[in-house]
């Protein structure tokens, strides 16, 4: 019977090519772009799973104090006098490493040099993640401080293999290190804390750097990361930890918490210190998008399948009175969906390998089928067989129920008015989801530009920086005078750090006639010397830059314009503020710049003078030399005062496009699958046109008889499905006005959404489906009569 | 065989009921080959199709083999269809996409016959009609009386009691339409199989041994023949 079945279904496929290739197609797209985004979902949700302890290491958290006993602000990260402690005292904790976030530093073999990323942890960061070591192992990797376990691809590229054990690479141009492991690169999908290119010992960490080494509660540069055991109830650790420092400081108004590694990726947002979940609402998003497509490919097929129900109701008629009854009926209905879904699936899996880099490049992400483990496979299994489950029981079980009589005397009324509204119903939901993603795109397209139009109060372009490392510390004066000298740019300034930058955020301020005891407003910090408005054409409101003709300088700091609003001063030149109880008096005030978020306000910012807080050294390129000419010049002079370090230029205007990034990602998404479920929706709407007018052959060749013209038959045509069209975008319209308009208030910053986005939305679904349904009717209305005629 | 007692059909229009049958009483007996004629409209197709429980009188009794068919479930009626009632359709209604020996087979699917049983009976079938050339054929392969040869040939396979043959011979040439007339009494006479067929043909009905004559609704004549 189901070999019969599989027969038939494969010969009906193959009669019925162009509604057979609709629907493989408009599957295969739906499967596929459903695919593709659980590809991207699965990725999201694997973050830091690798490790099969994975779900019992926690990472500290730690709370910042604000305003009424809130909770201000809450980041990884806790200080290094906190970690010895609870090893101590929480009987919880299995094993704890201490560790910093990760850091470009130079890594050697010979001349063979690179700014990689380097980590320092305690050695029992070893017994947290189960890393796969190709060479050495977990029991002598950390042993000696002066030791590095180097990842696969830091390894084949520092010496050219892997089998590199003991041998020695240098490590900031000063160290030797000798090689203790190597390890397999970690995924792609692990956090930016912990993805290493080489990992050193604690122990070698304290010997360069003092702060590493004494017990401190108020630097919190360091990440501490537990394994506990895996019966624990965190909860009640939490609450110990919160005794336990509180007995040790009795200053502790920092609580501090654990917090699963593997959660903080997709539920990385808290709000007075209670997460309120994070990118894991994108990712429910994507799902959403997937499974819509999905449907709407689904409904084609249901749709493509009622509408010929005509015919196939002959056949139910047929069998039933040779004695089929409804289940066997049903199965051979669903065995056709089924086979169309599968033939779907090979395609959707052939059309994922070939879009995926497209799709990587995209987004920015390495993803690839392997991501899917064999459950996911089960999974993807599960998919399909749902998929032609949902796609062939609507005609399987409104087909099987027709009466025979009815069927074989062909008074059946293409389904009744049930089925022909149903079959609307279901066109007008799709076309509803493609115009709601259709505005959205628009809208988020809308937004982006809206916000890279603000003013950033710095120009951006032909502006890049380098990292100030080595001698480019010591030596700044000599190469700014060199790099002015060379025509190569025009303004040069060091500064702690870059333009665009996180953190960095204080609050110990005193002006004068402050009202309150104590300040709340977290101010922004930045350290220069000069021509720091010069280079980065900040525009200068009031006063002056630091400058070599006064030696009072020192003391003195400029103030963006919020902070000027903070301080609330009529004539602020001159004027006073007290921080971290030293004195300083404002020599200028420049407008506003943008450095962290682009989407709201940042904190208002106070620029100190002080030439031994480097950092970054930011450079205005002389425009009137090519791009690749000036790079040229910098990077030579740079190797000549610093040949250890590689000349690692970056362009101030690329970074900021960075910070558009997820909002982008969210864009091109949306631009992607909306184009594809209008597509997938005309699909539809032409297989159900190019139907609807065969069964109207012979209609249309009496009416031409009777002397209709090609006009009048093509409205007469089209016009129902217009009138679909329409009513989706009734409703449409105030649904995505609604969701954008939430969408949009999320940002500080944020445009308004115009009727002509609406109005082009709609005519340009409706000139689409316009396009498809008179291409059809047009072919059908020109037809010749006496063919259609002859029919019967 | 068949018992039919007052059967009543009418459709009820804006509160107007138009009769298609009335009073209609009459049995068939097993191994009778009945022949139902009339004008066009008379009610003959849906005296038919209540005897081949397609479709429900409004009013009356109706007994086959002794069982009340207007008390019975679906699933009773597809046993039925399945063991003793073939039908015989005047547009054939083969099924389109399956070659001839599946839509011989089909039947036996339904009825679960096993694989050997199956095979041999479709041989046995095909031989007896002179089609074991045709059968990888499809229907629209074949001509009219080829068609309805195997539309015969399905109705048989499920070894019925009962034919139910609605003008089997009405889109048929004379030549092919007297073969399958031939065919439908050597099976009444060889087999035992009871033959009910509508029909237009005078000559047609002479083949069987009872001749009912409807005219709007009512049974006009009953008549046996002398074939």
């Amino acid at each position: 019977m189901f070999k019969l079945n599989l027969k038939i279904a494969l010969r009906n496929l193959w009669k019925n090519k162009t509604s057979s290739f609709i629907n493989v197609i408009g599957l295969a797209i739906g499967l596929a772009a459903c695919l593709m985004l659980l590809l991207y979902v699965t990725y999201e949700l694997n973050f830091d799973k690798e490790s099969k302890n994975s779900e019992n290491v926690y990472t500290v958290m730690t709370n910042i104090p604000g305003d009424n006993g809130k909770v201000s602000n809450t980041f990884e990260g806790s200080t290094t006098a906190l970690g010895p402690l609870l090893k101590e005292e929480i009987p919880e904790i299995k094993h704890l490493a201490r560790m910093n976030y990760l850091k470009k530093a130079l890594i050697a073999v010979g001349e063979n040099s690179f700014k990689k990323l380097g980590k320092f942890a305690e050695p029992e960061i070893l017994k947290l993640f189960d890393y796969q070591y190709i060479v050495g192992n977990a029991a002598t990797a950390m042993q000696n401080p002066k030791s590095v376990i180097l990842t696969e691809s830091t390894a084949k590229v520092l010496f050219g293999s892997t089998q590199v054990l003991n041998r020695v690479v240098k490590y900031q141009d000063k160290e030797d290190l000798t090689v203790s492991a190597v390890i397999k690169d970690l995924p792609d999908n692990t956090s930016a804390t912990l993805k290493f290119d080489y990992l050193m010992p604690w122990a070698f960490y304290e010997m360069v750097d003092a702060s590493a080494k004494e017990l401190n509660w108020g630097n919190f540069s360091f990440v501490t990361m537990a394994l506990l055991d895996p019966n624990t109830d965190v909860t009640r650790v939490n609450e110990k930890i919160d005794k336990v420092v509180k007995t040790h400081l009795e200053q502790a108004n920092q609580p501090y918490f654990l917090y699963p590694l593997s959660k903080l990726h997709l539920y990385g947002k808290f709000e007075n210190g209670v997460n309120v979940g994070g990118d894991i609402e994108q990712i429910y998003l994507f799902v959403a998008l997937a499974f819509g497509i999905l449907m709407i490919a689904c409904i084609n097929f249901m749709n493509m399948a009622t509408a010929k129900s005509e015919k196939r109701a002959k056949e139910v008629g047929i069998k039933k009175t040779i004695g089929a009854n409804r289940v066997s009926l049903i199965m051979q209905f669903l065995t056709e969906s089924m086979v169309l879904t599968f033939i779907a699936v090979i395609v959707a899996i052939a059309l994922l390998e070939i879009f995926l880099p497209t799709f990587n490049n995209l987004l920015n992400i390495k993803l690839s089928i392997g991501y899917f483990s064999a459950s996911s496979w089960m999974w993807i299994l599960g998919i399909v067989f749902l998929t032609g489950l949902i796609a062939g029981s609507y005609p399987a079980f409104y087909l099987s129920a027709f009466n025979p009589i009815q069927t074989l005397k062909k008074r059946i009324k293409s389904g009744g008015i049930l089925a022909i509204n149903l079959r609307q119903v279901l066109v007008v939901g799709q076309f509803c989801f493609a115009i709601v993603l259709i505005i959205s795109t628009m809208v988020i397209y809308r937004q982006i530009q809206f916000i890279k139009n603000r003013p950033m109060g710095i120009d951006v372009n032909a502006l890049v920086e380098i990292p100030q490392d080595g001698e480019l510390k010591t030596k700044f004066e000599v190469v700014k005078s060199q790099l002015l000298k060379s025509g190569a740019v025009k303004a040069v300034s060091q500064s702690s750090v870059g333009l665009s930058h996180r953190g960095q955020n204080f609050m110990d301020v005193k002006w004068e006639g402050m009202a309150k005891p104590l300040n709340t407003q977290l101010f922004n910090q930045v350290a220069t010397t000069y021509d720091f408005i010069k280079t980065n054409g900040i525009k200068l409101k009031e006063g002056r830059d630091f400058s070599k003709n006064f030696a009072s300088d020192s003391a003195g700091v400029l103030i963006s314009a919020t902070a000027l609003k903070v301080f609330g001063y009529t004539n602020p030149i001159g004027k006073t503020v007290t921080i971290f109880d030293d004195k300083y008096t404002i020599v200028g005030v420049f407008d506003d710049y943008v450095w962290d978020s682009p989407y709201q306000s940042n904190n208002p910012v106070i620029v100190f003078f002080d030439p031994n807080r480097t950092g970054t050294i930011t450079m205005r390129l002389n425009e009137a030399n090519s791009i690749a000419q000036n790079i040229a010049t910098i990077t030579e002079i740079t190797k000549q005062v610093n040949p250890a370090y590689p000349t690692d230029i970056k362009f101030l205007n690329s970074i900021y496009l960075e910070k558009y990034n997820s909002e982008k990602t969210l864009g091109i998404l949306s631009n992607l699958f909306g184009g594809l479920a209008i597509f997938v929706s005309c699909l539809g709407l032409f297989g159900l046109v190019a139907y609807s007018a065969e069964q109207r052959t012979k209609e249309f060749g009496v009416r031409k008889v009777l002397g209709a013209s090609v006009t009048n038959l093509m409205q007469l045509l089209s016009l129902s499905f217009v009138k679909m069209i329409v009513v989706a975008i009734i409703i449409a319209v105030p649904l995505s006005y609604y969701a954008m308009g939430k969408w949009l208030s999320k940002f500080e910053f944020h445009t308004e959404i115009n009727w002509w986005i609406m109005l082009l939305a709609a005519f340009g679904t409706l000139a689409m489906a316009l396009i498809t349904v008179s291409f059809q009717a047009y072919k059908s209305a020109k037809a010749n009569p006496v063919d259609a005629l002859k029919y019967e | 065989m068949i018992e039919l007692k007052n059967i009543e059909k009418y459709y009820a229009n804006k509160g107007v009921k138009s009769y298609i049958l009335r009073h209609v009483t009459t049995s068939i007996k097993q191994g009778e080959f009945v022949s139902i004629m009339g004008p066009s409209g008379a009610g003959k197709s849906t005296l038919l199709n209540i005897l081949g429980m397609l479709e429900e009188p409004t009013y009356g009794e109706y007994h086959f083999m002794g069982e009340d068919v207007t008390a019975m479930k679906e699933r009773q009626r597809i046993e039925l269809y399945r063991n003793h009632i073939g039908f015989v359709f005047q547009a054939y209604h083969l099924i389109d996409e399956m070659t001839v020996a599946e839509n011989i087979e089909a039947p036996l699917l339904y009825k679960k016959i096993p694989g050997a049983e199956r095979k041999s009976r479709i041989a046995d079938v095909l031989d007896r009609f002179n089609m074991v050339a045709k059968k990888d054929l499809f229907p629209n392969q074949l001509s009219g009386g080829q068609q309805q040869l195997v539309g015969i040939a399905r109705a048989l396979v499920a070894q019925p009691s009962i034919i139910l043959a609605d003008e089997p011979t009405g889109n048929l040439q004379s030549a092919q339409a007297e073969q399958i007339m031939d065919l439908f009494k050597k099976l009444n006479q060889e087999e035992n199989i009871t033959i009910l067929q509508v029909t237009h043909s005078e000559k047609n009905a002479q083949y069987g041994n009872r001749i009912l004559t409807i005219e709007d609704g009512v049974i006009k004549e009953d008549v046996s023949v002398n074939g």
